[in-house]
């Protein structure tokens, strides 16, 4: 029982958590790299597959219907292990030469695509809820094609989807935990190291939880302020 | 208080006395006493947040009132008097055998949308009568047969009319066998082609004897329906009797001005 | 010679499939527990008034939580501040659990709070119990707005249920993973667990859309 309360006492003792701050901030900034540098891989993607799902042409719009549920359907976990082990090999056969990735590469492709499916449905779900009338009218008045897309349907469509794609934003950060599977040397993977040399694991794994809980907390609660006036407005 | 007029001389079968009801500092109910006779029909009638709707729900308990007492049937609703004669809250459990007997219709005819129309009618026979299964199906059937809706036994709510909606809410209250039926503003949220389906349905009933207590702005059903007719104002009784007397010659200021508006 | 494949994921089929039973066994329990405490949590912030802001926390905490992490505290943690979970099994299935709870609660609360005011009482005026109007009136009424993203949240429970690997959990991943270190044929032996994987959630998430499809025809 006192063993018990003891060993309580110290997995909350964040102060050995503190004393590692040198390595395990810049853990925690590797999360954020990663984070920044996915979500540009990821709207990017989102964008071109939102594009095909609204084509006219069916077979390009089967396409973007195929690699958004493609993305969506498979765990994050196998596509980052795939990401890192398979293409390389591939590439390395085709090009006759040795090619790897670098783990940091494979994680930001890997999420990139992943994230980018959920990206494709919430870009085309904004696009389209652009009523056609809106549409029309613009045209009627002589807008171009391209006028009536930056002016009409975009700023419509960006109301309409930002809560949905900052939802999206925070999933994103979360996955980016994952990274420490293909040493990434992000938080999770500093702790794991530092509680492989001191083989004191409990306050270390709780604090990470803890400092993770902080940051998306905030960071959610920050994006529900933000697009609350955003998602009155576009009523 | 004058009891000219009052035919009835059945069994009292909802009793109210001196009710008082607040919500927060407001006060809606300020003291309103009365009785309900078996077989008659008691018709509401006041403007608009005079307090006819808080009053109907106090009666069945959905709004616990502050002060004053409610008898249904002879039974205390809502409080008890315990061993040592002070008054006490109801256990929930008396509260539902009492509402069994009361039978309820809301403006929004609230019939729940996942189950068909005739599992509408049978879900509180059943679960909460514990009434054997043929016998609250025949009577259901009878009673859609009632309220002409037999053939749309096995449609979901969401496919039929207003009309249709509020029809089999009153066969879903009657299912019951209630012992007296409160209507607010039944066709309030119809359109006007429909009232008269709901209408019908309830002088049927009138017809037949059920008690009943009725809110509602048709002052034509009021007048030829009621047994008495009780007109609220500001949230006390400001006048009573029958529907020529309260209607047709209201005495006070205020009622004269209620109607003369209403009825021409 | 035969093709890679054939060599080790086909050759290895049995331990492929046992994977695939511990992974749906995860996935099974992992799921049920969320429900459940997914249920008990929201009852608690809706109607236990003093348990309303501890509930409150562990639902945001649970949320906004990174699932892999949830699953290292758990594994790591717990065992020792509680004496709890025994076996990494245990240890995944808490993990999978704990992380949905968090969203279920959230959606059987919006769900519960979108059934009408006047469907409730309705079933109160004609004497129904609290327990009885729970059970026959709201619940069956909001598990179809519910429906959606109760099944949605199961497909997270599967993709999840792949890092319970890292703790050692022998399902399906865990498998791939112990092959590919074996026969080093990472794109016979991934590109098939990967080709398992998207199949069973494909399937299934066609089967959910059909069902909530037909739900939303039939009563609406
Ligand atoms: N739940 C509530 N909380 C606060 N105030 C309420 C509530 N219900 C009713 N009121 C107030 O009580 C007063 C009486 O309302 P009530 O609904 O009983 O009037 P009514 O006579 O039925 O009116 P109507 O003809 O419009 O239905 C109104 O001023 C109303 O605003
Ligand atoms: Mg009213």
């Amino acid at each position: 029982m006192l063993e018990n309360l003891q060993q309580s006492l110290e997995a909350f003792d964040l102060a050995l958590f503190w004393e590692y701050r040198a390595v395990l901030l810049p853990g925690l900034l590797y999360n954020f790299y990663v984070f920044f540098l996915t979500v540009g891989v990821a709207v990017g993607l989102g964008l071109v597959a939102a594009t095909l799902r609204l084509s006219s042409n069916v077979v390009l719009r089967w396409i973007g219907t195929g690699y958004a549920e493609l993305c969506r359907n498979t765990p994050e976990y196998i596509t980052l292990i795939w990401i890192f082990y398979v293409p390389p090999l591939l590439l390395s056969a085709a090009l006759d030469r040795n090619v790897s990735f670098s783990p940091l590469l494979a994680a930001v492709i890997a999420l990139g695509l992943a994230s980018s499916g959920y990206f494709t449905e919430t870009f085309r779900a904004g696009i389209s809820s652009v009523p056609r009338g809106h549409i029309e009218a613009a045209r009627a008045l002589g807008m171009s094609r391209s006028l009536t897309m930056w002016r009409i349907v975009l700023p419509q469509a960006v109301r309409h989807m930002l809560p949905e794609a900052m939802n999206q934003m925070v999933s994103l950060f979360k996955s980016t935990t994952l990274v420490s599977l293909i040493a990434v040397p992000d938080l999770l993977y500093q702790v794991s190291l530092v509680s492989n040399a001191t083989s004191k694991g409990l306050p270390l794994y709780s604090g990470a939880a803890l400092v993770y809980f902080l940051i998306i907390f905030g960071f959610a609660t920050l994006a529900q302020r933000f697009s609350d006036p955003w998602r009155q407005r576009s009523r | 208080m004058s009891e000219v007029g009052v035919t009835s001389t059945g069994r009292v079968v909802v009793k109210v006395v001196d009710l008082h009801k607040y919500f927060g500092s407001l006060e809606v109910l300020k003291g309103v006493s009365l009785e309900v006779h078996q077989g008659d029909v008691l018709t509401l009638l006041g403007a608009s947040g005079s307090g006819k709707t808080t009053l109907l729900r106090c009666i069945n308990h959905l709004e616990q009132p502050n002060s004053g007492e409610i008898w249904v049937d002879a039974r205390p609703m809502g409080f008890r008097i315990d061993a040592a004669g002070r008054r006490r809250r109801a256990r929930e459990a008396d509260v539902n055998a009492l509402r069994m007997d009361i039978g309820m219709v809301f403006q929004q005819f609230n019939l729940w949308p996942h189950m068909t129309v005739l599992e509408n009618i049978v879900e509180a026979p059943l679960r909460v009568r514990r009434w054997p299964r043929r016998d609250v199906h025949e009577r259901a059937m009878a009673l859609l047969e009632k309220v002409g809706l037999v053939d749309k036994k096995d449609q979901y709510p969401s496919r039929l009319s207003g009309g249709q909606q509020q029809r089999v809410a009153i066969a879903r209250a009657l299912a019951m066998q209630p012992k007296v039926m409160l209507f607010d503003e039944p066709t309030s949220s119809l359109d006007p082609e429909l009232i008269g389906e709901v209408l019908g349905v309830m002088r049927a009933l009138a017809e037949e004897g059920t008690t009943m207590i009725v809110v509602t702005h048709e002052i034509g059903f009021a007048r030829e329906v009621s047994d008495r007719v009780i007109f609220l104002h500001n949230g006390l009784i400001e006048a009573q009797g029958t529907p020529e007397e309260v209607i047709l010659n209201p005495t006070s200021e205020r009622s004269r001005q209620f109607f003369s508006k209403i009825l021409h | 010679m035969d093709a890679p494949w054939i060599r080790t994921v086909w050759r290895h089929r049995d331990v492929m499939w046992d994977g695939l039973v511990v992974t749906m066994q995860v996935t099974a329990i992992g799921f049920v527990g969320a429900v459940v405490l997914g249920f008990v949590l929201c009852l608690l912030v809706m109607y236990v008034k003093p348990l309303r802001w501890p509930a409150r926390v562990l639902i945001e905490f649970f949320r906004a939580t990174p699932i892999y992490v949830q699953l290292l505290w758990v594994n790591y943690v717990w065992p020792g501040v509680l004496g709890w979970p025994s076996s990494f099994f245990e240890a995944g299935c808490a993990a999978l659990a704990v992380q949905s709870a968090g969203y279920l609660a959230e959606t059987f609360r919006a769900g519960i709070e979108g059934i009408s005011r006047g469907h409730v009482e309705a079933a109160r005026a004609q004497g129904m119990s609290s327990l009885l109007v729970m059970r026959r009136i709201i619940l069956p009424q909001a598990f179809h707005t519910m429906a959606p993203s109760i099944m949605n949240q199961f497909l997270v429970v599967i993709k999840s249920s792949t890092l319970v690997s890292v703790i050692a959990v022998p399902d399906l991943m865990y498998q791939a993973l112990r092959l590919t270190a074996i026969w080093f044929e990472p794109i016979a032996i991934l590109s098939c667990t990967a080709l398992v994987y998207i199949t069973v959630i494909t399937c299934l998430s066609l089967v959910f859309k059909w069902y909530t499809d037909r739900l939303r025809e039939r009563y609406l």
